[in-house]
């Protein structure tokens, strides 16, 4: 059947509404980094700028020296962009290498409460954040591990775990079990199996994971705003401190937002071309 | 090489038995094929011997030793999978390599022995091939290589063949023949399919429903089968068997269901009465001549013999015949079953009665 004009026209129009949706707020704020400031308050406002500036830019990079609260603009924006990257780094690759072990365990290990351990492990995805801050607060003041990396990076590890286990699993479990047992008999232990066997062929999945863990991790607001006060402070958090008393400096604001934006861009098109499947193919038929 | 004993032995899934009791004694360098319909448990009962399951009860020795509790890396086996699970990450030449690797061997070794499995093989062009990029057949001869670089005292096949296509299915079996006669290593062969277990096995072990139903050399089966079972499943077109009674007086006939009687041998060894089951094989009927009348039903030639398909009252008897014949369906037509070649089974237990 050859569709109509109409239902084409539908096509389109959902599809044009899907991409001003989802790309409308990126569009606003790449080109509000580029207005200048006295532009933000010109009235009616404009779809593109009519004046086009690198100011916020140099200041947030360092070449203009700007200064909030006597501290140097770029120097704090240069610490944030440092703290959000250790701190997403670090959990994403905690996260998957402790989801990949406990995940295979799931797998292909029989122990007792296997099931319901998973089933728990998993059922703390609906637990939300704000319930156990509390808590948690407690926990990691008396571990002094409030405003560290290693804090941090946990309390994201434990976040984005069950997630990742549960992805890792089915990962796992459709991977051809004959191939562990071609292993087993050529000689192969449990650890060599997994490390040389299973993780090799578990790439799509372990990015996926990757990709899933990093994302969420930049993304955090609440954690960190309590966690990172002052030096482990990620760009999240001080992004909106751009916002004084006496003036909200969109343009500063804008500028950091779209480096926040560029910087998990381009891990996941890096990472998106280990996500190709079609590794297995002609192990087993 | 070594000898493989299978004592009594037992596979239950929680409460569901699937192996009843197996016994099953292999001599060193014995080409054995485990055959029996899907399900019957052949594959479980390989990979207990592999080590790949556990054993519920009874015991499984290779060579002189009990490997019940021996792990599989340690029972000095290869096996060949119905999938090949080969490594896809890994070259063929890594692929066939890998438990030399794992045994650390040196790198002089592992090359040279990998070479001489290919050469035997004739994979030595397709080394550095990785294994997407080879054929269904290639990839059937990379997991034999794999296995034929360790030099194991056991080979396990699991219905390696049942991937491929017909033609290439009847070239590997002589090839994986051939290479049991020279390497010489005992193996154990599963298949479903009793034409691969009847030109390859020294040796036919059939299953059905966790038992084994007879262990024999491949033509004693055709043979001899010792039950029902076993005289329907050996055999292509399978035996015709008829079931009904011996007669209750007089000169011993055989009275067919559907009425008709059928001959017996004179010494045949069965009392009046008995309710049997009469097994022919089709190249034991004789058309054209005998007692019984049949009408023609089908006819089909595959050149070197020809199959006929007859009747009698409800009863279909399929003959082959090697000449020609000009006989068409509807034709009625004579036969004689050949009394020498006759089995009788009884017709409760389906054991063989002479
Ligand atoms: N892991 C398992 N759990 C429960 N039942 C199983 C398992 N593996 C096999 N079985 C059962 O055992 C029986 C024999 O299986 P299998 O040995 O694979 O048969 P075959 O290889 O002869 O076709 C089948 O009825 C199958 O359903
Ligand atoms: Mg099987």
């Amino acid at each position: 059947m050859k569709p109509t004009y109409l239902y084409r026209l539908m096509i389109w129009v959902g599809i044009a509404v899907l991409l001003i949706w989802s790309l409308g707020p990126i569009y606003w704020t790449i080109a509000s980094s580029f207005t200048p400031t006295d532009d933000f308050s010109v009235r009616p406002i404009h779809f593109f700028p009519q004046h086009l500036t690198f100011d916020h830019y140099a200041r947030l990079l360092g070449i203009n020296i700007a200064r909030i609260g006597g501290v140097e603009v770029f120097k704090q924006f240069r610490a944030a962009l440092v703290n959000s990257v250790v701190t997403s780094v670090a959990a994403t690759f905690l996260c998957v290498a402790i989801s990949a072990l406990g995940a295979y365990a799931f797998t292909r290990l029989e122990f007792p409460g296997r099931k319901v351990l998973f089933v728990l492990v998993v059922a703390t995805l609906a637990i939300p954040a704000y319930a156990v801050l509390i808590p948690l607060y407690q926990i990691m003041i008396n571990l002094h591990l409030v405003d560290t990396y290693v804090g941090v990076a946990l309390i994201y590890v434990s976040a984005f775990l069950p997630l990742s286990l549960w992805l890792l699993r089915s990962v796992f479990e459709a991977l051809p079990i004959a191939l562990e047992e071609a292993a087993q008999l050529d000689g192969a232990g449990r650890l060599y199996i997994f490390f040389n066997i299973v993780l090799q062929l578990a790439g799509p999945g372990l990015t996926a994971a990757a990709i899933l863990t990093f994302l969420g991790a930049w993304g955090q607001y609440l954690v960190p705003l309590i966690f990172s006060p002052q030096a482990t402070k990620p760009l999240t958090v001080l992004i909106p401190e751009f916002v004084t008393k006496n003036f909200v400096d969109y343009g500063l604001i804008t500028a950091s937002g779209s480096i926040a934006i560029i910087i998990p861009a381009l891990v996941v098109i890096f990472l998106n071309r280990y996500l190709v499947s079609g590794l297995l193919a002609g192990s087993v038929k | 090489m070594a000898s493989v004993s299978v004592t009594n032995a037992r596979k239950s899934y929680g409460n569901f038995e699937v192996l009843h009791g197996v016994d099953i004694d292999i001599q060193d360098g014995e080409f054995v094929i485990l055959v029996g319909p899907s399900g019957c448990g052949k594959s479980t009962l390989l990979r207990m011997i592999a080590g790949l399951e556990d054993i519920s009860a009874g015991g499984i020795s290779i060579g002189s030793r009990l490997v019940n509790n021996v792990p599989p890396k340690e029972r000095d086996i290869a096996m060949v999978f119905q999938s090949y699970a080969l490594y896809p990450h890994l070259t063929v030449e890594a692929n066939m390599g890998f438990s030399l690797k794992l045994a650390k061997a040196s790198k002089e070794e592992i090359t040279r022995r990998v070479r001489e499995a290919a050469q035997i093989l004739g994979l030595e062009h397709l080394l550095q091939r990785y294994p997407r990029n080879l054929s269904g057949g290639q990839r059937q001869r990379v997991a034999m290589g794999r296995a034929i670089v360790r030099n194991p005292q056991v080979f396990l096949f699991d219905e390696p063949l049942s991937n491929l296509d017909a033609q290439l299915r009847v070239q590997m079996r002589s090839e994986i023949k051939q290479l049991h006669q020279r390497l010489k290593t005992t193996t154990i062969y599963v298949t479903h399919d009793q034409v691969e277990a009847m030109t390859m096995a020294d040796k036919i072990v059939v299953m059905r429903d966790g038992f084994v139903e007879q262990i024999g050399a491949p033509l004693d089966l055709y043979d001899r089968p010792a039950n029902l079972f076993v005289a329907s499943f050996i055999g292509s077109p399978g035996m015709n068997l008829i079931r009904g009674e011996i007669c209750t007086t007089g000169p011993l006939t055989f009275i067919a269901e559907g009425g008709f009687e059928l001959p017996l041998p004179p010494e045949a060894t069965v009392t009046h009465g008995a309710k049997v089951v009469y097994g022919i094989r089709p190249e034991h009927i004789t058309i054209g001549q005998g007692s019984v009348s049949t009408q023609v039903v089908l006819i089909e030639p595959t050149g070197a013999e020809t199959q006929v398909t007859t009747k009698v009252g409800p009863q279909q008897l399929i003959v082959t015949v090697r000449d020609r014949v000009d006989i068409h369906s509807g034709d009625p037509i004579a036969i004689a079953p050949d009394v020498s070649k006759l089995h009788l089974f009884d017709k409760a237990t389906g054991k063989r009665l002479t």
